[in-house]
This record gives C-alpha cells, sequence and structure tokens, in this order.
C-alpha cells in the first residue's frame, strides 16, 4: 500500500472491493465514535513518522511491545527521543501518549482490539490521554463475533485478556456527552495498508 | 397530607400504595425532566441502532436460547466456572445469599489489609448493600462510575440500571458538588464536572488497594469475564489495584466465550444504542500484566477472586411464571421504551435497587418479600417493552403475575366481597374493590346500559363522583363516558345473523368486544358499513368479555375463564374458520399475544390464525381483490380535509404492524403524520385511577406536543387513535375530536 502524492493518507490500491467497503466503514465508524484515522504503508518509518506528528511535542511517548505485528514496526520508534518501553509508575501517571498495536480491527463498531495482556499494553492503552493505535488493514473483520469465531478462538491461550476499544472514553453522566473520563480522552488509529 | 418526602431513599422500599405514590410525587416533582429527556434520547438511539443491526431478531433468539440453556444447566455452570477460576489462579466463591456474600467480600479484605477501594458500577453489590458493610469496616469505598459517583455523593438508590443518576440534570449535579465538596473549581458543563470528578477519581484509582466490578457475562469454560463500559473505571478497576473481586448473580453465567459474542453488539445496541460502547473488555482474571506500584507499598502480586451469588434466584429459576426474569441482560431497553417510566425514572418506578418493569421480579426475588414488587402497578401493561428485549422476556406477563400473587396475599375486604356478589362475578378471586370495578367492566356496563339514561344520571348526581373516588379510586378529574341507551349489538341486530341480501364476498365474522359494545356502539356500526360497503359479509359475535379487563387487574383467574369461553364460542360459531375481525387494539392484541398463556395450545393457535385488525383486513381485502378502495372510500367526502394525526395503540403495535393501516389511509389520499410515543398515558383503566392519574397526564404530554408540532407545521389535522382508552385520554388533552380509523372510514362512504 502506497502513499498518494499529495501526502493524504488514502488508500489507494486495494485488495478487493469487499475489504475497500470495509476499510470505508471502518473509517465511518472510527469518526462516529469520536476516534481519529489515518493510513500509512507497511514501513517502520511510516509508523514513526504518524506517532510523531500525532503525538506532536507531547512527551515522554510509552510504548507496549508488540505480539502480533512485527517488532520492527516500533523500532524506528523506540530510538527517539522521549519514547519509554519500560516506565516507572511515575511515568505511567504523567505520560501524555501511549502507543499499542491491536490484534485486530472490527469495521461495523469502528472499534481496535488491543490484547492487554500483551505486554504493557494494558497500561499504555488506558492511562495516557493520547492513544495511538497501529493496526494492520489484514487484520480487520466485519464484526466482533467474527473474532470469536476463529478457529483459535476456542483455545484458552488466544487473547487471554483484550478490550474492544471504540472511541475514546466518554460519559453521559454529567449531562452532555463528554469525551475524555478514566481513560484517553483522544483515540488515534494508524491502519497499516 | 404526608409529609414531603426529602430524599428518595426514604420512598426506596415501596411496601404499600402509600409509598408509591409519595414516590411518584418525588418523582414528577423534581426528577421527571431529567428523566424524560435522558430516557427519550437512550430510546431514540436504540430504535436507530437495533434497525441498523443486520441480524438483530436471530440475535435475540440465539441470545434467548443461551439464556435458557444456561439457566437450565447452572448448577453444572457454577461447578465448572468454580474449576475455571481455580485453574486460572484465582478464588471462587458462591454465596447463597447477600449476608454470605457479604461477609466474604470483608474477609478477603481485611486479610488484605484493604484500607480504601474503587469499584465499577455493580447492580449486585447494589443489591447485597455491600457498600455500607464494606464501610463498617472502616474501609473507604470509592465509587468510580461517574453516575455512582453523583449517587455516592447525594446517598441515593440508582434510578436506572445503566445510568444510575439518569433522574440528575447538569444543573442539579452542579449544585449537588458544590454542596457536597465545598470547592471553587469550575463546575457549570458537563467538562468541569466530569473534569472535577476524573482528578479526584484518578488518584484514588492509584492509591486503591482493592477493585470491585460487577460482570455482565461470565463464561463457565475459562472464567472470563465480559465487561462493557464506557468511561473506562471499570478496566482502571481491574487493572490498577493489585486484589480485583468480581461480583456476579448466577444467572450471568454462560457455557463458553464463545457465547459472548451473540451479546455483545445485542446489549450495546439495546442499551445505549451504539454499535459497541467506548470499552468492551474481555478478561481472564487474575491479569498477565504485572501490578505496577503506585501506591509505594513495594511489589504485590495480582490476585482475583469471583463471587457468584444466589440472594434468591435459585428460588425464582424454580418458580415457572417468574423465572425468564434471570434472562435478563441488564440493558434497560424496557425502562427507556417504557411511557411511564420516561416520565418517573426508577426513584418512582422502581425499588431499593432495581427498576422499571423488569424490576418488580427482581426486587421481590432478591429482598424475597413479595410487597417490595408493588411497583409493577406501574407497568400499564402497554407492552412496548416486549418488541425490544432482547432476550424476549414477556415483561408485561411477569408483572401480570405479581399483581395476581399481591392480589392473593391480601384477604378481600367486605366491599370487594359485595362487589364479586352484586356483579355475579365469577370465579370469586382476590382483587381490591377498585381491581374488581374495572375487571368486571363488562358487567357493570351491562347494567349501565340496561338502566341508561338513569345510570348515567346518577353519575352527574352531585357527591357521586366523590363516591367513586373514595370507594374505586376513580379520578373525579375524568370524564366518564355516558352509557349508550343501545349497545354495539341491539343497534346491528341484522348484522348478528347473516342477511338474504348481504354481500356475496367473503365472510367475516366481527367480534363484538365489550369496549366498543358498551362504549362506542357507533363506532362498531361504522365498522361493519365500512365491511358491507367493501362487498365483505359480515356476521357480528355475541358480546362476550375478553379477559383484557381482568388481567389488567391481575385477576389471571378470571382472565382465563373469559378467555375460554369465549374461544369456545368462537370456536363454536367459527366452523368455516373465517377471519375474526377485532375494532378494539386491546383485545386484538388480547387474543394474538396474551391468549399464549391462557388458552391450550391447539385453541391459541387457532385463533391467532384467524384474528385480525378490522381496518388491516379491509387492506388485505382491497390487496386481494386487486380493486381500488378508493372507489369505496371517497375522501372527497371528509370536509375537514386529508391531514391526519394517527397514535397507533401501543398493545396493538406489540402484535401487528400499525403502517399497514397508515398505508391504507394514504392510499385513499390521506396525509397521516404519525405520534412517535409509546403510549397515551391512559392505558386501559390505568389513567382513570387516583393515584396514577398525573403520572397519566404527564405521559400524554409529549403526545400533545408532537400533535401540536404537526398543526403548527402544516395546519388543522383530524385526530386519530385506534383503541378506546386512547381516544379518550387524546380528547381530554386537546379538547378536540378523536375518530377511530373506521370512523374516519365509514364518513367517506
Amino acid at each position: 500500500m502506497m502513499h498518494n502524492t499529495d501526502g493524504q493518507s488514502e488508500p489507494v490500491n486495494l485488495v478487493s472491493p469487499a475489504q475497500q467497503s470495509y476499510l470505508d466503514q471502518f473509517r465511518e465508524q472510527v469518526s462516529a465514535t469520536g476516534g481519529t484515522i489515518e493510513f500509512v504503508a507497511r514501513s517502520p518509518e511510516a509508523v514513526r513518522d504518524a506517532v510523531l506528528a500525532r503525538a506532536s511535542s507531547k512527551r515522554p511517548i510509552l510504548i507496549a511491545e508488540p505480539r502480533y505485528l512485527s517488532p520492527d514496526y516500533f523500532r524506528p520508534l523506540r530510538s527517539e527521543e522521549g519514547v519509554l518501553t519500560h516506565p516507572h509508575a511515575d511515568d505511567y501517571r504523567s505520560a501524555p501518549v501511549g502507543v499499542t498495536e491491536a490484534f485486530a480491527a472490527v469495521a461495523r463498531t469502528g472499534s481496535v482490539c488491543v490484547d492487554i495482556g500483551a505486554d504493557i499494553a494494558g497500561y499504555v492503552s488506558l492511562l495516557p490521554r493520547l492513544h495511538i493505535v497501529v493496526v494492520d488493514a489484514e487484520r480487520l473483520v466485519f464484526r466482533p463475533s467474527d473474532l470469536f469465531r476463529l478457529e483459535q478462538f476456542a483455545r484458552p491461550t488466544f487473547h487471554r485478556d483484550f478490550v474492544f476499544i471504540s472511541g475514546p472514553s466518554a460519559t453521559a453522566d454529567m449531562g452532555p456527552l463528554v469525551r475524555g473520563v478514566h481513560g484517553p480522552h483522544e483515540l488515534h488509529i494508524v491502519v497499516l495498508c | 397530607m404526608p409529609k414531603r418526602v426529602t430524599s428518595p431513599r426514604e420512598v426506596a422500599a415501596k411496601e404499600s400504595r402509600a409509598i408509591l405514590r409519595r414516590a411518584i410525587r418525588l418523582a414528577l416533582d423534581t426528577e421527571s425532566a431529567a428523566v424524560r429527556h435522558n430516557t427519550r434520547s437512550f430510546n431514540l438511539n436504540r430504535y436507530r441502532a437495533t434497525a441498523a443491526l443486520p441480524d438483530y431478531d436471530a440475535l435475540k433468539d440465539e441470545a434467548r436460547r443461551i439464556k435458557e440453556h444456561a439457566l437450565v444447566n447452572r448448577k453444572a455452570l457454577v461447578q465448572r466456572l468454580s474449576e475455571s477460576v481455580t485453574r486460572n489462579g484465582g478464588h471462587f466463591f458462591f454465596a447463597r445469599d447477600a449476608q454470605e456474600a457479604g461477609q466474604y467480600i470483608q474477609g478477603v479484605c481485611k486479610r488484605h489489609c484493604v484500607r480504601s477501594l474503587v469499584k465499577g458500577k455493580s447492580m449486585t453489590s447494589e443489591e447485597i448493600h455491600l457498600n455500607g458493610a464494606l464501610e463498617h469496616d472502616g474501609i473507604r469505598v470509592v465509587e468510580t462510575d461517574l453516575a455512582e459517583f453523583i449517587l455516592q455523593a447525594a446517598d441515593e438508590q440508582p434510578s436506572h440500571i445503566i445510568a444510575p443518576a439518569i433522574h440528575y440534570s447538569r444543573e442539579r449535579i452542579t449544585a449537588l458538588f458544590r454542596r457536597k465538596f465545598q470547592t471553587d473549581l469550575p463546575l457549570d458543563t458537563g467538562e468541569d464536572l466530569t473534569r472535577f470528578a476524573r482528578e479526584r477519581l484518578r488518584q484514588d484509582f492509584l492509591a486503591a488497594d482493592a477493585g470491585i466490578t460487577g460482570a455482565n457475562l461470565v463464561s463457565a469454560d475459562c472464567g472470563s469475564l465480559l465487561l462493557v463500559e464506557s468511561e473506562a473505571n471499570i478496566r482502571l478497576t481491574c487493572i490498577a489495584p493489585p486484589l480485583h473481586i468480581a461480583l456476579s448473580g448466577l444467572e450471568k453465567i454462560v457455557p463458553s466465550r464463545r457465547e459472548f459474542a451473540s451479546f455483545i453488539e445485542l446489549l450495546a445496541a439495546s442499551a445505549t444504542g451504539q454499535p459497541l460502547t467506548s470499552y468492551t473488555s474481555v478478561i481472564r482474571p487474575p491479569l498477565a500484566v504485572p501490578v505496577v506500584d503506585f501506591r509505594g507499598a513495594g511489589p504485590a502480586t495480582r490476585e482475583f477472586h469471583l463471587v457468584i451469588v444466589d440472594n434468591g434466584r435459585e428460588a425464582l429459576a424454580r418458580d415457572a411464571q417468574l423465572k425468564e426474569a434471570l434472562y435478563c441482560i441488564r440493558c434497560s431497553a424496557c425502562l427507556n421504551s417504557c411511557a411511564n417510566f420516561q416520565v418517573l425514572g426508577g426513584h418512582g418506578f422502581g425499588g431499593a435497587t432495581y427498576s422499571g418493569g423488569i424490576g418488580a421480579t427482581w426486587e421481590a426475588a432478591t429482598t424475597g418479600q413479595l410487597k417490595l414488587a408493588r411497583f409493577s402497578d406501574l407497568c400499564t401493561g402497554c407492552s412496548r417493552c416486549v418488541p425490544q428485549c432482547p432476550v424476549r422476556i414477556d415483561i408485561p406477563g411477569l408483572n401480570v403475575e405479581l399483581r395476581s400473587r399481591l392480589n392473593k396475599s391480601i384477604p378481600l375486604s367486605l366491599t370487594a366481597r359485595a362487589m364479586h356478589l352484586l356483579l355475579g362475578a365469577s370465579p370469586v378471586e382476590n382483587a381490591s374493590a377498585q381491581q374488581i370495578f374495572f375487571a368486571h367492566y363488562d358487567r357493570l356496563a351491562r347494567w349501565g346500559t340496561l338502566f341508561a339514561p338513569l345510570s348515567n344520571f346518577f353519575s352527574k348526581v352531585p357527591g357521586a363522583r366523590w363516591f367513586l373516588e373514595k370507594s374505586f379510586g376513580i379520578d373525579r378529574r375524568r370524564h366518564l363516558a355516558p352509557f349508550p341507551r343501545k349497545t354495539w349489538v341491539d343497534i346491528s341486530a341484522d348484522e348478528v345473523t347473516e342477511k338474504p341480501d348481504a354481500p356475496r364476498g367473503p365472510g367475516v365474522l366481527v367480534l363484538a368486544d365489550v369496549f366498543t359494545n358498551y362504549g362506542a356502539p357507533e363506532r362498531g356500526k361504522d365498522a361493519l358499513r365500512c365491511l358491507r360497503a367493501a362487498g365483505v359479509r359480515v356476521r357480528l359475535t355475541k358480546s362476550l368479555p375478553d379477559g383484557r379487563a381482568a388481567l389488567s387487574q391481575g385477576m389471571i383467574d378470571t382472565a382465563r375463564a373469559q378467555a375460554e369461553t369465549l374461544s369456545r364460542y368462537i370456536a363454536a360459531e367459527n366452523a368455516a374458520e373465517r377471519p375474526l375481525l377485532v375494532v378494539e387494539p386491546s383485545v386484538l392484541a388480547m387474543i394474538l399475544r396474551e391468549y399464549r398463556k391462557l388458552l391450550p395450545a391447539e385453541a391459541f393457535v387457532k385463533l391467532q390464525n384467524s384474528t385480525i385488525d378490522l381496518v388491516q383486513f379491509l387492506a388485505r381485502h382491497f390487496a386481494e381483490q386487486g380493486s381500488d378502495p378508493r372507489a369505496v372510500f371517497n375522501i372527497r367526502k371528509f370536509a375537514p380535509g386529508p391531514r391526519v394525526f394517527y397514535h397507533a395503540h401501543c398493545q396493538q403495535r406489540a402484535v401487528s404492524d400499525p403502517s399497514i393501516t397508515v398505508e391504507f389511509l394514504r392510499r385513499l389520499g390521506f396525509e397521516v403524520t404519525c405520534s412517535q410515543v409509546e403510549c397515551c398515558g391512559m392505558a386501559g383503566s390505568f389513567g382513570y385511577k387516583k393515584d396514577f392519574y398525573d403520572v397519566s397526564q404527564a405521559v400524554s404530554e409529549e403526545l400533545v406536543e408532537q400533535w401540536k408540532a404537526a398543526e403548527s407545521a402544516k395546519g388543522p389535522h383530524t385526530l386519530l387513535a385506534s383503541g378506546v382508552s386512547c381516544i379518550e385520554q387524546l380528547q381530554g388533552a386537546t379538547g378536540r375530536a378523536v375518530l377511530h380509523p373506521v370512523e374516519l372510514l365509514a364518513k367517506l362512504l
């Protein structure tokens, strides 16, 4: 998958029309949940650039090591200034940005599935105000139930602990809808394609 | 005058009608505006979300099947779950009652020297009064769901099962926080309030020694929990403290983690009306991720306890009539689609823990006290919740059963005995004088009609309405329609038996339901005229009570006896199995829905197959004949013009598609605007009762608003409604004449 020449992160060559329609639906749903989304090439540098651009000047950036994506994708990022892979309690308290992978994405609901048993993803996807998720377009399914139908799902070790994340944390308990409660205030999804 | 209620807690346990009345007053006076706004927005969102679910009906069937199966196998599932949790390295405890559950959790906290703990929203913990027990041990308990945070500050019980502080407007939360927390921080917007709570609570999360959550589902095969939320407080509660205790009722157990798949989208759509809420976690505690030492207490290992609670559920599972309440997945669709709940919320229409139509069974089962189900009186049986329930629970049916048991728990009063004797009603079934009055409407109406106009004269005698209010609780502000001198059957004598010059078209049987027969004979006659004009050979039945009136009062035995009599009569009269046409929608729904539980299967199916709404029959008839209804019904004969505002009857919508009637009217040239409310608020006898008059009026306000909006947008509309009581309610609320669709059609002949 390539970038457009004009720099827009739009997918340009696609595997199949069905996948295109899933991707379109995914993009729409992510916006509906209050998240943001961009499509980048499957390259470690592209992941680094996307994360740094979204994080802007906010530091430190916490990173949870990927289990499903190749660790190479996060390698250039790890050597950047202000990027932490082994945070302490105080880093968790204050870090404004967390980066994790997702092992799947769901078109109909605009969700990403984060394995919170993998490394420190449970904290990194939860405590910082901005959560950036990297997911491969090939891991896009239509509905949540499609994941449960996978053969491997019967195995108890397969995604022992995971969460469907659909937008930033939100509440309607204080009157109007407010985004940003106990979890991230912003969710940014970087789709590799 | 009873003293004014200052806190919802005072009227949480609705042991009597008197407490219920006070709770209704409190809810209407101080909570109604916020509840109306919030429930109606949930309701609209749910309609959108479920319409967007590609396999909504199949998912409901699947969810129901899983729940039925799980409940049958509950013993084995509990055993299997206990093994799974232990295998995962967790601890399992089965608590027979609230006290055992509380003591176990207190013990765990003591062993861990827990000083402060954070809690995610858990209705089960409300049910077992866990906070009080822990606080008694000196533990600081922090509710972290923002709604529960509000309630903890206000010391109130939940008013909704997924949005426990739904009765709080933003303005009231601001006032509460100012008073409670003595702060000068800005608190004037939702953002301000959320920031304030978040900053306090973030400290509490990181300092907590333990976290307590509920669970939406628990899987027996591997001990996984399904946790659905939006605020991320549950995720934090599970991960930040080293000790996690999850608390859940035994009905939440499903065989395997794969079954979660059938509930995830269904629950989100039915609850908040979203494709999914922000976080749907599937976890198998204790979590593998190490504990981060936020507390500065040194390294800690994770520990997990799963407490499965019986607390009345086992007894409920063995209760053939009520057990389906255990399939409830706590989505709140039945609350948000309930017209009465929409104006009251759970402080009026609810108990100490559970609220709304489903809540009464839960409140009685988990407290072991039937009398605490008294708020089931607020279920009018309108049945709008029935198509909304993701596990297809017959919620009105549960409330009728509760009402019947409540009736039987109170000895018959002298007045009630006298009523039975006077009316010659059998069987003699325990009920209040008011209930007997409404249940035997047919008998009263027969006497009233027989002695009209004398009977009508009596109702105008000074003091008569006072007497009716005192003796039968019939609100004196309600208009009572006079009894006609002749009934529908009387004025249609020609139609009772087929005339030799009757049309040769298909033959039908028209049910002379008691409401139309005694309450609106001319409407009945209009219905027959329409049919004859359409070339349909008509035969009118005798007027027999169908059981609806009795059933709505919880008099199930009487209703069953009437259903059996009617069913036998129809079977004898209708050997040719002609369509059975019904004018009054509450009777139509009685036959098509409620008879399933009252009649033997064969008799029910026979009636179900032949019974149809009269206007819908007409629409079908013209479609089948391939003829144009405009040749029979000429809209130009209707001087007021083509604009109509139509309110379809609540129970009718549970059994048939109102759009058929609407499309038929459009075909004739009418411009139809439909009401978007769940119920008009009258709901049979409900709105006539003094205790509920104000609720009924509050419900009707939205309907009137919609009618006014239609008129101000497009000019005058003819008001149209299909039920006897809807028509009465709309006429009362608008001061305008309201027509039944057959009356409108008859004007086009």
